[in-house]
């Protein structure tokens, strides 16, 4: 496999009392998808938290290109160029469309040319650059979105992170969401897919890792599992 | 009880209440800011304002000499060890700069290392800033006695400033000048740059702007440092206006929870209105109503909170 774009080691994690990730080991590998699937409640947006710095990890490691940040804030993971689309949008309200994008905005962490700035997410996104000085607050869902997914790129980040980003959207939408995740993918970019929907994640990714009530219940190449599918309900629920 | 006034006293009046609104401004905006963006309950917000007088009038009597602080009662012997020089020249409004620095100093330890241990609990936040009110009036009796101060008004402000044929106290139109000034820069700060998009977004969502790499807790430092120092500020210009004297910090909080609620909390331009709108009620109705005056301040208050909660011009709060 290629050089690890980043690594969960043994991660345990708990709510207070309540142990939601046990033993969890998955990794990204440099440029390529992992998709990341299990049911309601499995612990996917908890893997998210732990890497992000917003949950601390009790036990296990958290690497960035080799690099341990599991006891680092949230902003010195994020200046190491990890990037999150949270669950449910979470973009900035109050803030216009163009206020969103610029407050993330950071250099590559490898000083190399910033590929993303303003004009380039506008390009990418041409509906964000038509409601720039809207408040972000009045976009539509599916807009929401794409101002999630350009935040996040504004940090010119190396690992992307992105949870459930279909979640709540037209199928349609959902079809232009897969088709920037192919383009950002194609790009070069690490990324983790959190996803309920296996449908979606398969084709794209290059690895699967399936949680299980805050377990790894499987870890194998996507192409393993394209065919044999069935055998995974009892992990993901009916689809 | 109703004592009739004429265009001559009115015109003086006016020109007070604005000069006052214009202090209350710099007291109320940070008070707006701190309460608005972090919801901390800021009690000791009168505290800075008197804290920079304080700091202002004791400068300006020669302006910042060492001599000066190894005077200063208990705590000068610890400047012994300095030679005698002058460390700022006795200039009002650079003092009032000054003040506000050291005073924002302060205002930063607070926040960093008492406030934030009590993140987003309110009582606990109100109790700790009314007891540290309570430990800066005490320090400032000791220090600076219980004789009130009233340095002179600077010297470049004395006389009158005419406006078509009316003449103008040239110092509180000065006030005025500088409230406005202020008022605008904060607005263009907070709404308009970058580091003001930032602070809104470390309000809108604290976790996912840190995720942004936003320092969310570095800016609130600021912000709470910045409300300060303004106080502070005000608090200087206010001095040959006001006086000092113990207190002054008790007097000075009431008016600056009462524009807020006016104006609407965490809004500049209701802090600006409110300002005005009190320094008006509160000069007319004493030279009108001096019976009544206490009363016609707060009945604004009350009628604004039954009737319109978030204050005139108060977004409400979600
Ligand atoms: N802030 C919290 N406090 C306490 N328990 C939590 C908290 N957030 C999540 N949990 C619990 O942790 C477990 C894992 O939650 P998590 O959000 O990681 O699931 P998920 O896989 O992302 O689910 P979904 O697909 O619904 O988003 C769940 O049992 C959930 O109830
Ligand atoms: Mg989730």
């Amino acid at each position: 496999m290629a050089n690890s774009a980043l690594s969960l080691i043994d991660v345990d994690a708990f709510y207070g009392d309540s142990h939601v990730l046990e033993k969890v080991s998955l990794t990204c590998g440099e440029g390529c998808l992992l998709g990341l699937l299990g049911r309601n409640g499995a612990g996917k947006s908890t893997c998210m938290n732990v890497t992000v710095g917003l949950l601390p990890a009790r036990r296990g490691k958290v690497t960035v290109f080799g690099e341990d940040v599991t006891k680092l804030a949230p902003e010195a993971i994020s200046a190491r160029g990890v990037a999150l689309v949270p669950q449910g949008r979470r973009i900035f309200k109050s803030l216009t469309v163009r206020e969103n994008l610029i407050v993330a905005a950071r250099k590559p962490t490898n000083g190399g040319k910033a590929a993303w700035n303003l004009d380039t997410v506008f390009a990418m996104f041409p509906r964000l650059g038509e409601r720039r000085s809207q408040m972000s607050a009045h976009l539509s869902g599916g807009e929401q979105q794409m101002l999630a997914i350009g935040r996040a790129l504004m940090a010119n980040p190396r690992v992307l992170l992105m949870d459930e980003p279909s979640e709540g959207l037209a199928p349609q939408i959902v079809a232009e969401v897969m088709a920037t995740i192919r383009h950002l993918k194609a790009s070069g970019l690490s990324i983790v897919l959190v996803e309920q929907n296996p449908k979606l994640v398969f084709d794209i990714a290059d690895d699967i890792v399936i949680l299980n009530s805050g377990q790894v219940a499987v870890t194998a190449p996507a192409a393993d599992l394209r065919d044999g599918t069935a055998d995974l309900r009892q992990h993901l629920g009916v689809f | 009880m109703l004592r009739y006034i004429g265009f001559e006293e009115a015109r003086l009046l006016a020109i007070s209440s604005f000069a006052y609104g214009g202090l209350l401004f710099l007291l109320s905006s940070g008070f707006s800011l701190i309460f608005g963006l972090m919801r901390i309950p800021n009690l000791m917000h009168g505290s800075f304002f008197m804290l920079g007088a304080y700091f202002g009038v004791s400068m300006l009597e020669k302006g910042l000499t060492t001599d000066a602080l190894k005077a200063i009662p208990k705590i000068g012997g610890a400047f012994n060890f300095l030679p005698s020089f002058t460390i700022l020249p006795p200039n009002f409004f650079l003092i009032a700069i000054i003040s506000g620095l050291l005073v924002a100093g302060i205002g930063a330890l607070v926040e960093r290392y008492l406030l934030r241990r009590l993140n987003g609990q309110e009582l606990p936040q109100v109790l700790l800033t009314l007891g540290l009110s309570f430990v800066i009036a005490d320090l400032c009796l000791m220090i600076w006695t219980g004789d009130p101060w009233q340095p002179a008004t600077p010297a470049e402000l004395r006389g009158v400033v005419q406006f078509g044929t009316l003449f103008f106290p040239l110092y509180r139109v000065a006030i005025i000048g500088i409230a406005v000034v202020i008022a605008v820069a904060l607005w263009l700060m907070v709404d308009w740059t970058r580091l003001g998009a930032m602070i809104r977004a470390g309000v809108d969502d604290p976790q996912i702007a840190r995720v942004c790499g936003i320092k969310v807790s570095q800016l609130f430092t600021l912000v709470f440092a910045l409300g300060a120092g303004l106080a502070a500020f005000g608090g200087v210009v206010g001095a040959p206006y006001l006086s000092v004297y113990p207190g002054l910090d008790a007097d000075m909080l009431p008016l600056a929870l009462i524009v807020v609620i006016l104006g609407g909390t965490g809004s500049l331009l209701g802090a600006l209105v409110g300002s005005f709108l009190i320094g008006l009620l509160y000069n007319f109705g004493q030279a009108m109503v001096p019976d009544l005056s206490y009363v016609i301040l707060f009945l604004p208050m009350l009628l604004v909170l039954v009737l319109r909660p978030q204050g005139l011009f108060g977004r409400s709060i979600p």
